[in-house]
């Protein structure tokens, strides 16, 4: 029945409706945005009324916020992370550091184009992003969801040599080796 | 508060003679000396176990490229007399020797692997993993004045254009929708 092509599309609806209602997000900050986190969680702001949860570990996470700026060395571990998560998994860029190196544009150990490392589903710009940013940012990442336009993961699978070929160049020989994560 | 530091700059001086450099006029509780760099040791055992200055504030390094010259300075402090004793030394910009001191404070080997890799400057005796916050760094390091960062960076990370037409952000939406900008909105816009 699954095979069917209008039931897949009726199976997609439901997938995303369940996966948009609940967002698990890894408790991981990389910069100073990591801040802006606690506020948005808690009872003033509360971002469990919309499924956004935090998680624990990358196994059990959805959503990989990069909050800030995001150094060289935490790179490679952002890349580990990013690849040990399980499908479906988005990224969401967060403050202007991401978007164009903000204000670390000429620093020597700051990554400042995000997306050239890793695929981005949605950025939220500001320094800092305000709660109230971070929450319409995540609401624009469910309609994404339910639009089923949010294939992040699956552009990292398509292009993965460019990704990593991106990552090479900035992390030299002590690039992440390519592992069997999904077990 | 002149008077504790007069004190303690002549008790200094006295087992001291070799300090070139002093100045009292500090603001507040400050007191600085300046002396060579085979003395440091020696000056910073008198200050810990004679004078009672048991706290190693920081370590730190100022880079006189003109002078070629790094001059590090060690800041101690006595909670007894409530004073700052700043204890200059100058060295060599290109060969950067320095006695290692982390047998008197032993914090102070972490300020000397900070200076070894932003500075360049060799402790002898140094016993510390190669690596302190930086991963496979092969430029000249990063702290030092000549050092050009920007450049650096240009080269090594990939940059996002930036806007072509340069104008007011507010414009080019407005121009982009088809509205006007609103007056408020003129006032503050180049």
């Amino acid at each position: 029945m699954v095979n069917d092509k209008n039931s897949q599309k009726i199976v997609d609806i439901i997938q995303n409706f369940a996966r948009k209602h609940s967002l698990f997000v890894l408790a991981y900050g990389t910069g100073c945005g990591a801040i802006e986190i606690p506020p948005t969680m808690t009872s003033r702001y509360d971002a469990e009324r919309f499924g956004i949860r935090g998680a624990a570990t990358p196994r059990q996470a959805d959503v990989l916020l990069i909050t800030g700026y995001l150094t060289t060395k935490t790179l490679k571990r952002v890349i580990r992370v990013y690849e040990q998560m399980q499908d479906p998994k988005y990224v969401i860029g967060f403050g202007s550091c991401t978007i164009n190196g903000g204000m670390y544009w000429d620093s020597y150990n700051t990554i400042k184009v995000l997306d050239k490392y890793l695929p981005v589903d949605i950025y939220i710009n500001g320094c800092m992003p305000r709660p109230e940013a971070v929450i319409e940012g995540f609401i624009k990442l469910q309609k994404k969801i339910a639009e089923g336009r949010a294939d992040g993961a699956k552009q990292y699978k398509e292009n993965f040599e460019w990704y990593r070929a991106n990552q090479k160049k900035v992390l030299g020989p002590t690039t992440p080796h390519i592992q069997e994560y999904n077990w | 508060m002149e008077e504790i530091k007069n004190k303690i700059y002549q008790r200094l001086t006295e087992a001291f003679p070799e300090i070139t450099e002093h100045k009292l006029d500090f603001p507040y509780n400050r007191l600085d000396v300046k002396i060579p760099k085979n003395k440091v040791p020696a000056i910073l055992f008198y200050l810990k176990d004679e004078m009672g200055f048991k706290h190693l504030v920081h370590i730190t390094c100022v880079d006189w490229i003109e002078e070629e010259k790094f001059e590090l300075i060690f800041i101690v402090w006595s909670p007894k007399e409530k004073v700052k004793v700043f204890v200059r030394t100058e060295l060599d910009r290109n060969n950067p020797v320095m006695d290692n001191i982390d047998m008197i404070w032993r914090q102070a080997n972490t300020y000397e692997r900070e200076l070894r890799e932003m500075f360049g400057i060799q402790f002898e005796g140094l016993v510390a993993p190669k690596e302190f916050i930086l991963e496979d760094w092969d430029d000249i390091p990063p702290m030092r004045r000549d050092f050009d960062t920007e450049a650096y960076a240009k080269k090594r990370f990939f940059e996002r254009p930036g806007r072509e037409d340069a104008k007011d952000v507010r414009q080019t939406i407005a121009e982009r929708t088809g509205e006007s900008l609103p007056d408020f909105a003129k006032k503050y816009s180049r």
